[in-house]
C-alpha cells in the first residue's frame, strides 16, 4: 500500500495556479525528499494532504484513504512539523504536548506516557516547563517535531525541519529520523539543504512551478558522481529555459 | 469517528486561555461592576425613589450583567480565534481530526463559559452589595446561555473577519456598547420621550437586558414572545453563517 497517493492534484487561488495536475505515490516506509525553489508548490502540496488548504482538482490520499471524503480518519495518519512555528508561543512545552495529543483522542494515560517518551528522545527534559517563545531556535524546531510526532503518525511530513538549527543539533535529528524511519515510518521531507536530503532520502521528487520536473530513486540524481545539487540546478535550469 | 477527547481539550485550551489573563479577562469586568453597582446603585441610585416599582439597584443590575455577558463571550471568541489566525496556530486545529461543526462548537462553548465565569462573578458581588434576586431561574439561566451564544457567533464572525487589532474591537466600540446603553440598561421605555420610544423597542438589545430584568424581578417592558423570536433568529441566521463560513474554509483555509 502506498503512504501518499496524489493523483492530478491541481490548486488554484483565483487565477493562480500554484499546483499544477500533480501525481506522485510515496510508498510505505520511504524517506522521501521533496524538493523545490521557494514558491514552487512544495508547502502548498503539504498544506492540501494535511487539512490546511482545501483541494482544488484531483485527490490525496493517505494509506487509502481520501484525505478530503474521510479527512477526520486521514489525518490521524499525518504528523506536520511546518516551515514556521505555528504554535501558542505562551504555552509550555509540556501544554503543548498535551493540548495536541488531546486534538488527536489520546487518553489522558496515552498522552503522559507519550509525553515522557517524546521529551526525553528529544532531550527537551530540562525545557519542559518553559514556554516556546523563551527557547532557543533549535529546541523550538526539536518542540515542532515532538508536536507532529505526538499522535504517533504513519507518515511524517517534515517541511524545512533543521532551518535555523545548528549543526549538531542538526546531526542529531538526522540521526534520530533515521532511527524512526528505519523502525517503519513513512517520512516526507522538504529542504533547501540538499546534502540533508541527499543523506537522508532513498527517493525524491522536484517540483517547480507547480509541476513535477523530475521523480526517482535518490541514485538516479546523483549518478555519474554529480551532486545532488548540482542536478538539482541542472534540473531546474532546464525547465526555465524551455 | 468519536471526538469526545478532542472536543474536550479543544473547549479546555479555551478556557485555559482566558484563565491564563485573569485579570484582563475576569477582574476587569468585575472590577468594572463593582464601580457600576457602587455609582448607579447606590451614589444616584439612593436619589431615585424606584423605576418600574422597584429599587434603581435592582432595575440597573441585570443590565449591568447582560452587558457584561456580551463582552466577555464576544471578546472570547473573537480574540481567540483572530490569535490563531494572527499566530497561524489556527493550522493547529486544522491538522487535527476536528469537523467545522467541532471547531465551531468549540469556540461557541469557550465563549459561554467565559461569558458565565463573568457573570456568576458579578452576581456574586451583588449578593454582596445586597442588590441580587433571582424571581425566575430557569428563564436567568436561559437568556444568560442564549445570548452568549449569540455574541459568541459574532465574536467568531468577527474573529474571521478581522485584519487587525482595531477591526477587532469596531463592533464593541459601535455596536454593543451604544445599543445595550441604549437598550434600558439604566432607564425603562417611558421615561424616554414617547417619540423615540419606537428606538428602544427595535434594538434587540433592549429584548435581551429586559429578559434578563424579567428573570431577576420579574418586571417586564418587552413583548416576550418577540424577545425569544429574536433570540431564536440571531442563533439560527448567525449559526447558519458562521457554519457555512467554516465549511468554507473562509479566510482560516487556504
Amino acid at each position: 500500500m502506498n503512504a501518499l497517493e496524489i493523483k492530478n492534484f491541481t490548486k488554484k487561488y483565483e487565477n493562480f495556479v500554484a499546483v499544477d495536475n500533480l501525481s506522485l505515490e510515496i510508498k510505505k516506509g520511504e524517506f522521501f525528499g521533496f524538493l523545490g525553489a521557494n514558491g514552487a508548490g512544495k508547502t502548498t502540496t503539504i498544506h492540501c494532504i494535511t487539512g490546511i488548504n482545501t483541494i482544488t482538482d484531483g485527490s490525496i490520499k493517505v494509506f487509502g484513504i481520501d484525505v478530503d471524503k474521510e479527512y477526520k480518519k486521514a489525518r490521524t495518519k499525518v504528523g506536520l512539523s511546518p516551515q514556521e512555528f505555528n504554535i501558542d508561543i505562551f504555552l509550555t512545552i509540556e501544554k503543548i504536548l498535551w493540548y495536541n495529543g488531546g486534538l488527536f483522542n489520546m487518553k489522558k494515560e496515552e498522552r503522559e506516557k507519550r509525553i515522557e517518551e517524546l521529551l526525553k528522545i528529544l532531550e527537551l527534559e530540562t525545557h519542559r516547563k518553559k514556554q516556546f517563545r523563551q527557547l532557543s531556535g533549535g529546541l523550538k524546531r526539536r518542540v515542532m517535531l515532538a508536536r507532529a510526532l505526538m499522535h504517533d503518525p504513519d507518515l511524517l511530513i517534515l517541511d524545512e525541519p533543521t532551518a535555523g538549527v545548528d549543526v549538531e543539533l542538526r546531526h542529531e535529528l538526522w540521526e534520530y529520523l533515521k532511527k524512526i524511519n528505519a523502525a517503519g515510518k513513512t517520512i516526507l521531507l522538504t529542504s533547501h539543504y540538499l546534502e540533508e536530503v541527499e543523506l537522508l532520502c532513498n527517493r525524491i521528487a522536484i517540483i517547480d512551478n507547480g509541476k513535477i520536473i523530475a521523480v526517482g530513486d535518490k541514485s538516479e540524481f546523483v549518478k555519474d558522481g554529480k551532486s545532488l545539487e548540482k542536478k538539482y540546478l541542472e534540473l531546474t535550469q532546464k525547465t526555465k529555459s524551455s | 469517528m468519536n471526538n469526545k477527547i478532542a472536543l474536550f481539550s479543544f473547549i479546555s485550551r479555551e478556557i485555559q486561555r482566558f484563565t491564563r489573563v485573569y485579570v484582563q479577562s475576569l477582574f476587569s469586568p468585575w472590577i468594572n461592576a463593582v464601580l457600576y453597582i457602587f455609582i448607579f446603585g447606590y451614589v444616584v441610585g439612593s436619589r431615585i425613589d424606584s423605576i418600574a416599582g422597584i429599587k434603581y439597584i435592582a432595575f440597573v443590575l441585570p443590565g449591568i450583567l447582560m452587558m457584561n455577558i456580551i463582552s466577555a463571550s464576544f471578546q472570547q471568541t473573537a480574540f481567540s480565534l483572530y490569535f490563531k489566525r494572527f499566530a497561524k496556530y489556527i493550522e493547529e486545529y486544522l491538522v487535527a481530526p476536528l469537523s467545522n461543526f467541532e471547531l465551531l462548537t468549540g469556540h461557541i462553548i469557550g465563549g459561554v463559559t467565559r461569558a458565565l465565569f463573568v457573570g456568576t462573578g458579578i452576581y456574586v458581588i451583588a449578593i454582596l452589595f445586597h442588590a441580587a434576586s433571582i424571581v425566575h431561574p430557569l428563564w436567568f439561566f436561559f437568556y444568560s446561555v442564549t445570548v452568549s451564544i449569540i455574541f459568541a457567533l459574532v465574536g467568531v464572525f468577527i474573529g474571521l473577519w478581522a485584519d487587525n487589532f482595531e477591526q477587532l474591537n469596531i463592533l464593541t466600540t459601535f455596536i454593543i456598547m451604544p445599543f445595550t446603553y441604549l437598550g434600558g440598561m439604566f432607564n425603562s421605555v417611558s421615561m424616554l420621550p414617547e417619540k423615540i420610544q419606537w428606538f428602544m423597542k427595535v434594538n434587540p438589545f433592549f429584548y435581551f437586558v429586559d429578559g434578563l430584568r424579567f428573570s431577576m424581578t420579574g418586571v417586564q417592558e418587552s413583548n416576550m414572545i418577540a424577545g425569544i423570536g429574536i433570540i431564536t433568529f440571531c442563533i439560527l441566521g448567525l449559526g447558519g453563517l458562521v457554519w457555512y463560513l467554516f465549511k468554507i474554509g473562509w479566510r482560516i483555509r487556504g
